[in-house]
């Protein structure tokens, strides 16, 4: 079993060494718009909770939380694996696997995510406690579900979105890529 | 102390360039990612007292070469 994972995080850890994606991470403003369009991602579930909250149970709430669904999904899966493969998995792969640098970064990344997070429950609280009516209120559950997907969504997301957001501009590879033949092709 | 930028000045890229001796190299003897060395040598981070003695260990110098406080000499200039 522990056989079985070494070897899935040296995959891991090789995949993220691959330029996959390259012209989404590769300078600081491509990765900044790259984590823009995943904050725009990771608001379409929010978007479909508020339109099951006013329109489930309803047709027109499960076309449009399913469309928005859809969207959240075709943009922030390639969203995180650009930004996995351009922070070289700081917030995704297991601790021991990074250096003392990337440690750091992580830390950072996860602590400005908790308190991003932390900001993002208490707007959400004051919202709920906003809504007018009383106990007997009715709330549809597609409403709570996807209210819940979103949550999660941002919480698996957001330390890499700021980990992708902070990363400053990667020194250049040196010699060892120049000696490689390939490349020099390639220039 | 707050408001202080606690800058570190490395001769890693120097030492590096005069030992002949690849980032990913060094990386790989070191442990660490090799980009990790690129922020060292671009002053971007500071290494943890460990790394720092490694690194030292690793071009067989005492530490202070490697590192320190203040900018190092240009290299030509005198004094």
């Amino acid at each position: 079993m522990r056989r079985l994972a070494d070897r899935w995080a040296r995959t891991q850890e090789k995949s993220l060494e691959e330029d996959r994606l390259r012209s989404w991470h590769r300078t600081r403003t491509r990765r900044r718009v790259t984590v823009a369009a995943g904050a725009l991602g990771l608001a379409m579930p929010w978007a479909g909770t508020v339109v099951s909250w006013h329109l489930a149970p309803s047709d027109t709430a499960m076309y449009w939380t399913i469309g928005l669904f859809i969207g959240y999904v075709v943009i922030v899966v390639p969203v995180y694996g650009a930004l996995n493969i351009a922070t070289r998995g700081t917030t995704s792969l297991a601790e021991d696997r990074l250096d003392e640098r990337q440690v750091a970064d992580r830390l950072r990344a996860y602590t400005i995510a908790h308190r991003t997070m932390l900001m993002l429950l208490v707007v959400l609280v004051v919202v709920v406690l906003g809504v007018e009516g009383d106990r007997g209120t009715f709330i549809p559950m597609a409403a709570i579900v996807t209210g819940v997907v979103a949550l999660f969504s941002t919480h698996l997301a957001l330390p890499v979105l700021v980990a992708g957001w902070r990363l400053p501009d990667p020194p250049p590879d040196d010699e060892d890529d120049l000696d490689d033949p390939d490349d020099l092709d390639e220039r | 102390m707050p408001g202080d930028k606690e800058t570190v000045y490395n001769r890693i890229a120097v030492l590096r360039a005069e030992r002949g001796v690849s980032r990913r190299d060094l990386a790989q003897s070191l442990g660490v990612h090799y980009q990790t060395i690129g922020y060292l040598e671009r002053g971007e981070y500071s290494p943890s007292l460990h790394l720092a003695l490694r690194i030292a260990e690793f071009f067989e110098v005492p530490v202070e070469v490697v590192f320190s406080l203040a900018p190092f000499p240009r290299l030509g200039s005198t004094g």
